[in-house]
């Protein structure tokens, strides 16, 4: 399903965890990411009580295991280059660790809250921090939207797909980018209807 | 008495010239049920787009539609909005906030009203739209036919008096098609329903105009319209196989 | 009964399917944890400043119709970096689409529309840092979008007509991604997380690679676009400034201000330079070495700056030639006097 494909976990199950307050998980997510990013490498005790307070609050939240394995992977191509590129220095070897672990803990601790808690609770938050009007506006649309421009996509490039009969790059990217422009094109008539829809109810 | 809508020589051209409607007039009576019929392309939608004053896009009107017995000009085109609730085609083009109660309290809130009226109001709006208790669901997340009647909660939110319609049943299946047509039984509000949906014309509406190429070809009762197969066929459609059939419903 | 070619099939489809979703297109940007305290401050200020300056642009010039169309384009460009170009073996090219954007609603809504999808990436995908948000978005929203655009309308004014708006696009395209990547190694080297040297020669070298699949992308879907719907590329869209000089001389500024404080210090190797004179001449002191930059200390691999300074000639010279590609790539796509009479001149 295009849920997985993406990556995000939508099925939110009722947990402690996602019962508590949006604004209250973002102020501890952004206290722990920013302890974390400031403590120096060799601050282990944070490190472990950060792991530790992660451990409980996937339990607590009954995020399954091997979608957080399967996220974490994510993350490994930058380990992994930072390691390989660093490997040329030998006195910046151990650094690397500290990196390594500091990047799991802060994304683990993000994808804790964005797995808990409702996208519109979180923007909810961000407009309560006063991040301006437009900008949440334009988040929001954003987010109802992509899912049906992502599975519009889909469709056009699997129509496309089954009328080339060219195996040839050239003729794969050129049929790619014309789905890709189309894809444009019926944003901005979308964009347009919905337009009208929200004047057909009252915003000015 | 003055009719709900009133259309009086409506004409209108599309940017590259091409004329969408030419003269059209009809009246809809208060509490009347009037489904527009047409071929692809006969300008329904676009006619629609007018009564809401949605078209023409630089409020330049000759008084051409009267909602209410009151022209529709720039100064009063907030109170038409209002009274005129206006069904999209595409529901996901209507659906544009994440949440269904988000949704529907989308037209109080521009309404101005309090916080407490706006909630009483979407409440209401989605038990009559057979949506009670999903106002916490994310409207992508919706069927098909749970998308239509969140689209119509949104718009009896608003409570208006008039309810026009663009394709209400197009794309649902049998089962949600018959949940629609009970619910827009149960509204007592005017309504003009544009669609290709004939049976529904028949079991909802008690008059018919036909559409043809931006002119109106025929308006009256839908029996004796519908009935009328020859003028059925010249203008795109056919007598619905209810009325072929005696059926007992 | 399945065959053991069957199988076979199946399992290098799941392979594939993993491998997409570990993809390239995340590369740049940078997750928490990769950049410190007073770099993550440093950039959420600039990206403030860069994002603020551009709402407040659109605010003022976008017609009330086009709103959503922010909000759509954003989605749009979501959509679009999820499709797969195929290049050889498993890999393939992806948008970012700074540049697409730009040309399309003009840079100040582009800015907006690519800190949009930055935000939602970081908060409902978990793509890119929190703390990092703010150089993300500084790198790929304001100096890879600004940048690119203002090397997209000085081309299309020296070559107008269609041709050269698919020269320009597919040139600006690639230099936004060489650019985003400097501040990008800029800001990793600042954090001492990763050398300046290696930083940068790696960071740019892949990136010089990748930017060709940016700029050919854009190129080809910006002509689709333009043969679908020429209205929505030229300047009577609306949302296009005729003259937006004014605002990409405040990004410029914004963007050398990054520059400054992250790249700078350390493309000077002067002080590295004047260290080895000056212990050649007997002098102990590190007094050459400059307050801000300071490189990993204790390491000292030979050839390295040699590596640098490779790099940046490679980066000049890759920049001529992929002009000279971008020029013949308007040609063979673009028929000649192609939809001239839409384009009003930019």
């Amino acid at each position: 399903m295009i849920d997985d494909w993406i990556g995000h976990y939508h099925r939110h199950r009722d947990s402690v965890v996602s019962r508590l307050p949006a604004a209250f998980k973002l102020g501890v997510a952004l206290a722990m990411i920013v302890g974390t990013v400031l403590a120096p490498p060799t601050a282990v005790g944070w490190f472990a009580g950060m792991a530790m307070l992660l451990v409980f609050a996937v339990a607590l939240g009954r995020l399954p295991l091997l979608f957080l394995l399967k996220r974490l992977a994510w993350l490994s191509p930058f380990i992994l280059s930072v390691a390989l590129v660093n490997a040329l220095q030998p006195a910046a070897r151990g650094s690397w660790l500290a990196v390594a672990m500091k990047s799991t803990i802060c994304l683990l601790t993000i994808i804790v809250v964005s797995n808990t808690t409702p996208f519109s609770r979180i923007l909810r938050v961000l407009k309560a921090a006063h991040v301006p009007g437009l900008l949440i506006t334009t988040i929001a649309l954003m987010h109802r939207y992509l899912f049906v421009l992502v599975e519009e996509a889909e469709r056009m490039r699997r129509a496309r797909a089954s009328r080339t009969f060219k195996r040839q790059r050239r003729a794969r990217w050129q049929a790619l980018s014309t789905v890709v422009g189309q894809l444009f094109v019926r944003a901005s008539e979308r964009a347009e209807r919905i337009y009208d829809a929200m004047c057909a109810r009252g915003w000015k | 008495m003055n009719a709900a809508i009133q259309v009086t020589n409506l004409s209108y051209r599309y940017h590259d010239g091409t004329e969408a409607l030419r003269a059209v007039s009809f009246p809809v009576a208060p509490g009347e049920c009037v489904g527009l019929l047409g071929p692809n392309g006969s300008g329904k939608s676009t006619l629609l787009l007018h009564l809401n004053g949605l078209l023409p896009e630089k409020l330049g009107w000759n008084g051409a539609v009267q909602i209410l017995g009151q022209p529709i000009s720039p100064d009063n085109i907030e109170t038409v909005r209002r009274q005129v609730g206006f069904v999209f085609q595409d529901p996901d083009d209507q659906l544009f906030c994440p949440s269904v109660e988000e949704d529907v309290a989308f037209g109080p809130q521009q309404l101005g009203l309090s916080e407490t009226e706006v909630n009483a109001r979407v409440q209401k709006a989605l038990a009559q739209a057979g949506l009670a208790g999903f106002g916490h669901r994310a409207t992508h997340h919706l069927s098909h036919g749970e998308k239509r009647r969140a689209c119509l909660a949104g718009v009896l939110a608003c409570e208006p008096s008039v309810l026009v319609l663009d394709e209400p049943t197009s794309d649902l299946d049998p089962r949600g098609r018959r949940e629609f047509k009970a619910l827009l039984r149960g509204i007592a509000a005017t309504k003009l329903i544009a669609t290709h949906d004939l049976e529904l014309v028949v079991e909802l509406c008690s008059r018919a105009i036909v559409l043809d190429r931006g002119a109106v070809v025929a308006d009256g009762p839908v029996t004796d319209l519908l009935n009328n197969e020859e003028l059925m066929l010249a203008h795109g459609l056919e007598r619905p196989h209810i009325l072929r059939h005696h059926h007992p419903h | 009964m399945r065959s053991g070619r069957d199988q076979r099939f199946r399992r290098q489809l799941k392979r594939r399917a993993s491998t997409e979703r570990l993809r390239e297109r995340i590369i740049m940007h940078i997750p928490d944890g990769f950049i410190d305290g007073k770099t993550a401050a440093t950039t959420a200020v600039l990206a403030a400043a860069g994002v603020g300056l551009a709402l407040r642009q659109v605010r003022r010039r976008l017609a009330p119709r086009r709103v959503p169309l922010l909000g759509l384009a954003a989605a749009f460009l979501f959509a679009a970096q999820m499709v797969n170009f195929p290049v050889a073996g498993g890999t393939s090219g992806h948008l970012v689409g700074g540049v697409l954007v730009a040309a399309l609603l003009g840079p100040s809504a582009a800015i907006v529309v690519l800190t949009t999808v930055l935000i939602v990436q970081c908060f409902l995908f978990a793509d890119g840092g929190v703390l990092a948000l703010g150089a993300n978005i500084f790198n790929m929203a304001i100096v890879g979008t600004a940048g690119g655009y203002a090397i997209y309308r000085v081309m299309c004014r020296a070559m107008p007509g269609t041709r050269g708006q698919v020269a320009a696009v597919a040139f600006a395209g690639w230099c936004s991604t060489v650019l985003a990547s400097i501040c990008c190694a800029g800001q990793l080297a600042w954090s001492g997380t990763v050398a300046w040297p290696v930083a940068f020669t790696a960071m740019t070298s892949v990136h010089m690679a990748i930017g060709v699949g940016e700029g050919l992308i854009s190129a080809l879907v910006l002509l689709a676009i333009q043969r679908a719907r020429p209205d929505l590329t030229s300047e009577v869209n609306g949302t296009e400034p005729s003259r937006p000089w004014g605002e990409l001389v405040r990004y410029g500024l914004l963007a050398a201000v990054g520059v400054a404080v992250f790249v700078a210090p350390f493309a000077c190797s002067w002080p590295d330079g004047l260290e080895s004179v000056a212990a050649k001449l007997g002098f102990e002191h590190k007094t050459v070495q400059s307050a801000v930059s300071a490189p990993a200390a204790g390491y000292r691999v030979p050839g390295v700056h040699w590596a640098v300074g490779a790099t940046a000639l490679a980066g000049a010279a890759g920049a001529v030639i992929v002009f000279g590609l971008a020029l013949l790539l308007a040609r063979s796509l673009v028929r000649e006097g192609e939809g001239d009479t839409h384009l009003t001149k930019p």
